[in-house]
């Protein structure tokens, strides 16, 4: 877990990038299917408006025509004397009421035949109680029965209007359900109607009129004043009563609205409607909109295709993501290491352009950084250099006054050849010291330089301290920076022979390895060495020879051959000190 | 990590694949079920007549369907005229698709049909056997030596009589029996002046009386080869002629407009008899309240017609298989009830009142039944002896077209003109028509 969570960090750049794409490229998709759906959908509802309003304006000029036949007809019936007569004499004679039959009869088949191919059904009913039908498929029942009829009733009530009802199934019309256009029969002069026209028209056969323009989910119904569904294309709902599709086609024909939107049944619904004012119906466009849209925009494949792209959307972004931050990640991880006091962590230029060239611009950084502490260093050594030469070349003036001061003594004791031994070890010191500008020498040119100041030392001060050096015979053609011994043995006969008089100091170099050993041993007093200070700070100690301390050459030898090379120091109180310096050869 | 979000991404998108052809197979399997439904075959049967022929075609399909749970049978009501008509616009386009399998047609109409479009109808074969049906019903429903047509109803008739008017006037259902037109019409007349009832019904527009008047006498609106006109010089359509004109004189008649009206005539108790087809029963018993006071005797004779018999012949129809998609179905449905089946012509008796005229039904239970609306007479036996008595003619091609223009001429005879001139110009006008 605690792995999980710390590889989690290392990514954080990676999970940010990642989420955040996820999160909008979601969003988007998401967004922009909503609202394809939304427009479509909306595009969609004009369109089938638009083509809706047409059909029902196709459907209403059909339907007038079949009005026109049924007036047409209604005209004729009424025209007929020989109907009218046929409705209103008295029955006669067998003969007489066979040719009247006859007669309205052969009037009544020629209305028929003007008809056409409609399939309508034709009845009259006279006052005196004679009918006719036409097709007893139409109307069975009896004259009685067809008077008893509620259309009857109504035709009288709407005076000479010719106007349609419903007529439900029943046992009299074989069970079918029809529309009847009736009208009453009046003429000029007569109180009341003489009789009554009944047109049938079977529901199926009015529904063919519209049937063709419906489709699933699209369905098409008529509705007469009442509410009740006289025609649908859904069989099933005709002659139900519906008065919300009523009130909504009320609200569409008398506010002239192209469409409106309602909730039917639980089914959200496009609704188009007019009224019909030759039939006094209400023509209903139904449009379930789940239905139809449903066919027409499949949802389901719109969000999963929105959901596929998503995710290769997601899919490339998690690996571009990932290789992307990669090399950054590389990046982070190589810069961390580096602070730890290394700057030769170069990093291998890989990966995209961007991180190629920080990788570049940070390995240039790196060695320039390196290159420039190397400058330092190296300016260092340089300025450290030029002061030892400088110390170098300051001949201490107490040292040549009391070395010439020694010679003049000498010169006034007579010793004169021991004076000019002196001046010549002088001069060759002072040659050697000042003329030659090279910092080392060999061991046989420094050993040489030690004999005279160690003369020069003896001349002033006696022979009550020895000098003893052993050299190994290989060291001889080794370098050793200049004066490198100089001021420990002036040390040793400075300082190590205060108590003791007299004692001896040895001075030893030989080689191991690499490595050349030399030491200088006295056998004077010795010190108590403070035992984290390995070498006394000589640096207020004045220098009787040079200005070079022992400080100096211990700093020195660092400086030129590094850390394992050096001065060190041990002592004991009473029996001497040894000094050893490792110098590389 | 990597691994796994990949593995998440690659299952995703299996979903998907696996979801949007999911949705492709069940459309398939959607259309493939619809194919079935239309393969198996349905049978459409058109029929006019809801409470006769639609009613003993329904006996049929539910007898059949009884054996065969899976068979589909459609009988769909249409008006005569309808079928008629949509019969003679499908064929003659060629096309018998929107036609039904089986649909029934009038005997004196299948000549026509069968003759105009020989190829349109099936041969029924081995299916039915011919010999088992009445005689006077194979010439209408077979052609050029082969059967089309399963005979369905008898059209057998009789004089339906209330006793009761009858017995008011004076008569007694014997003095009914075996009469001729010219006694009818005095027993009418008596009946009327008695009881103030017209003694029968009739309708202009149908000369159904003078097709029975001169079908009992072996004679037809055409001659023996069923296309030449016999109108002029036709003694016996002079004889129904005449008798027709008497009874209207005699004015003894009620006058009825179409069915409903026909039917409301005897129903309502305004006429003392019913000269018609055997398949008015239903129609008669219909009238519950009248139960008792009906017999049914002898159809009357024409008097001087020679070999004018107490029987004859009107309406009545057979069932035809189209030769269109499914007539195997049709012809094996059809053969195994109406053909074979004489328990379903005796369920056809006592549920709609149909006499069939399959020959071996005649000997069942129902056919010998006593009927009380009839005052026990066994009226089904009775019908079944007088349609072996029909005398068997010819009808032809155009037995409408004629009689429409012979509606015309009763017409014009009725109002005075002479019934030979009549006649006569009805001869002419038939022979211009039809040829």
């Amino acid at each position: 877990m605690e792995k999980w969570l710390g590889k989690l960090r290392d990514q954080s750049l990676f999970s940010k990038i990642f989420v955040v794409m996820v999160i909008s490229i979601v969003l988007v998709t998401v967004l922009i299917t909503g609202v394809t759906v939304q427009l479509s959908q909306q595009l969609f509802v004009q369109t089938f408006s638009i083509t809706n309003s047409k059909i029902i304006d196709q459907i209403k000029s059909g339907l007038d025509n079949s009005h026109y036949t049924a007036v047409n007809t209604a005209i004729n019936v009424g025209q007929s004397g020989v109907i009218r007569s046929f409705m209103t004499e008295k029955d006669g004679s067998s003969l007489a009421n066979f040719k009247r039959y006859y007669s309205m009869r052969d009037q009544m088949d020629r209305i028929q035949s003007g008809i056409g191919a409609a399939n309508v059904g034709l009845s009259i009913l006279g006052g005196n109680g004679r009918s006719y039908t036409s097709d007893v498929t139409y109307w069975s029942g009896s004259s009685e029965q067809l008077k008893n009829n509620p259309i009857t009733a109504a035709a009288q009530e709407q005076g000479g209007r010719l106007f349609y009802s419903f007529m439900d199934a029943g046992p009299l019309n074989s069970g079918n359900r029809y529309l009847v256009a009736a009208k009453a029969l009046t003429a000029p002069g007569l109180a009341e109607p003489y009789g009554t026209l009944y047109m049938f028209t079977r529901e199926s056969d009015f529904r063919k009129n519209y049937t063709s323009f419906t489709s699933r989910g699209n369905d098409v119904m008529f509705l007469d004043t009442a509410g009740r569904i006289v025609s649908s294309n859904r069989t099933e709902q005709t002659g139900s009563l519906s008065p919300d599709l009523l009130a909504s086609a009320k609200h569409i024909a008398l506010g002239n609205l192209a469409s409106e939107e309602l909730t039917i049944a639980g089914r959200d619904v496009i609704v188009l409607a007019d009224y019909l004012p030759s039939y006094n119906f209400y023509i209903v466009n139904l449009i379930d909109k789940d239905r139809t849209i449903g066919t027409l925009l499949d949802k389901k494949a719109l969000v999963l295709i929105g959901a596929a792209i998503a995710a290769v959307a997601v899919l490339v972004v998690y690996f571009l993501t990932k290789r992307l931050t990669k090399s950054l990640r590389t990046l982070v991880k190589k810069m961390s290491n580096v602070t730890k006091k290394n700057f030769h962590n170069y990093m291998s230029v890989t990966g995209t352009y961007e991180t190629r060239q920080l990788s570049t611009a940070y390995n240039y950084m790196l060695k320039e950084l390196n290159d420039y502490v190397a400058q330092l260093v190296e300016t260092q050594k340089e300025q450290r250099n030029a002061e030892l030469a400088a110390l170098q070349q300051q001949i201490n003036p107490h040292f040549l006054y009391n070395t010439l001061a020694s010679v003049n003594i000498l010169v006034q004791r007579g010793s004169k050849e021991q004076a000019t031994e002196t001046i010549h070890a002088l001069i060759s010191l002072l040659q050697n010291t000042i003329s030659n500008v090279k910092e080392t020498i060999t061991v046989e040119e420094e050993l040489v330089n030690l004999k005279h100041y160690i003369f020069i030392n003896q001349v002033r001060n006696g022979n009550r301290v020895k000098v003893e050096t052993f050299v190994s015979p290989d060291c001889m053609k080794d370098k050793v920076p200049k004066l490198i011994l100089q001021p420990f043995i002036e040390n040793a006969f400075f300082h190590a022979f205060n108590i003791k008089t007299s004692g001896y100091i040895y001075v030893t170099i030989m080689k191991d390895r690499d490595t050349l050993h030399c030491e200088v041993v006295d056998t004077g007093d010795g010190m108590d060495l403070d035992s984290k200070q390995d070498i006394p700070d000589s640096t207020s100690s004045r220098q009787l020879f040079s200005g070079i301390g022992i400080r100096n050459v211990h700093d020195r030898l660092m400086l030129l051959y590094g850390e394992p090379y050096g001065v060190s120091i041990s002592s004991t109180p009473g029996q001497g000190t040894k000094v050893s310096i490792k110098i590389p050869c | 990590m990597k691994k796994k979000a990949t593995a998440l991404l690659l299952a995703g998108f299996l979903m998907l694949t696996a979801c949007s052809s999911n949705a492709n197979t069940n459309n398939q399997a959607d259309t493939g079920s619809e194919g079935n439904a239309a393969g198996s075959q349905k049978i459409t049967v058109w029929a006019w007549d809801k409470n006769f022929n639609i009613a003993a075609m329904n006996l049929a399909k539910d007898a059949y369907v009884a054996d065969h749970p899976d068979a589909q049978i459609e009988v769909v009501e249409y008006a005569q005229d309808d079928i008629i008509q949509k019969m003679n616009t499908g064929l003659n386009s060629g096309t018998a698709s929107g036609l039904p399998n089986i649909v029934l047609i009038e005997d004196y109409r299948a000549q026509s049909f069968l003759q105009t479009y020989p190829d349109s109808f099936q041969e029924l074969g081995d299916a039915i056997n011919a010999s088992d049906f009445a005689d006077y019903k194979l010439g209408p429903t077979s052609f050029d030596g082969k059967q089309y047509g399963v005979p369905f109803d008898s059209g057998v008739v009789g004089l339906y009589v209330r006793t009761d008017y009858l017995q008011e006037a004076g008569y007694t259902v014997d003095d009914l029996q075996d009469i001729d037109w010219q006694q009818y019409i005095e027993i009418g007349k008596a009946v009327k002046a008695k009881t103030g009832k017209d003694m029968l019904t009739q309708d202009p527009n149908d000369l159904g009386l003078i097709r029975m008047m001169i079908q009992s006498a072996g004679s037809w609106y055409l001659k023996e080869d069923g296309t030449t006109p016999d109108l002029k010089d036709n003694a016996v359509l002079k004889e129904a002629f005449e008798s027709y004109k008497e009874l209207m004189n005699a004015n003894i008649v009620k006058i009825n407009s179409d069915w409903s009206s026909f039917l409301a005539g005897f129903n309502s108790g305004d006429v003392a008899s019913i000269p018609t087809g055997n398949w008015i029963t239903p129609s008669v018993k219909s009238a519950a309240d009248q139960s008792g006071k009906w017999a049914v005797v002898p159809f009357p004779k024409l008097k001087n017609a020679a070999n004018s018999v107490h029987a004859s012949n009107l309406g009545g129809s057979s069932w035809y298989v189209l030769n269109n998609e499914g007539k195997e179905a049709a012809v094996e449905f059809l053969g195994a009830t109406l053909g074979s089946d004489v328990d379903l012509y005796q369920k056809l008796v006592t549920d709609v009142g149909v006499i069939g005229t399959y020959k071996p039904a005649a000997e069942g239970e129902a056919y010998g039944a006593a009927d009380e609306f009839f005052g026990g007479q066994k009226v089904i036996a009775d019908f079944a002896k007088w349609t072996a008595e029909i005398p068997n003619v010819n009808y032809g091609l155009h037995t409408y077209a004629i009689e429409d223009i012979l509606k015309v001429e009763m017409q014009n005879y009725l109002n005075g003109t002479a019934v030979d001139k009549a006649l006569s110009d009805a001869q002419s006008q038939a022979e211009s028509q039809i040829q």
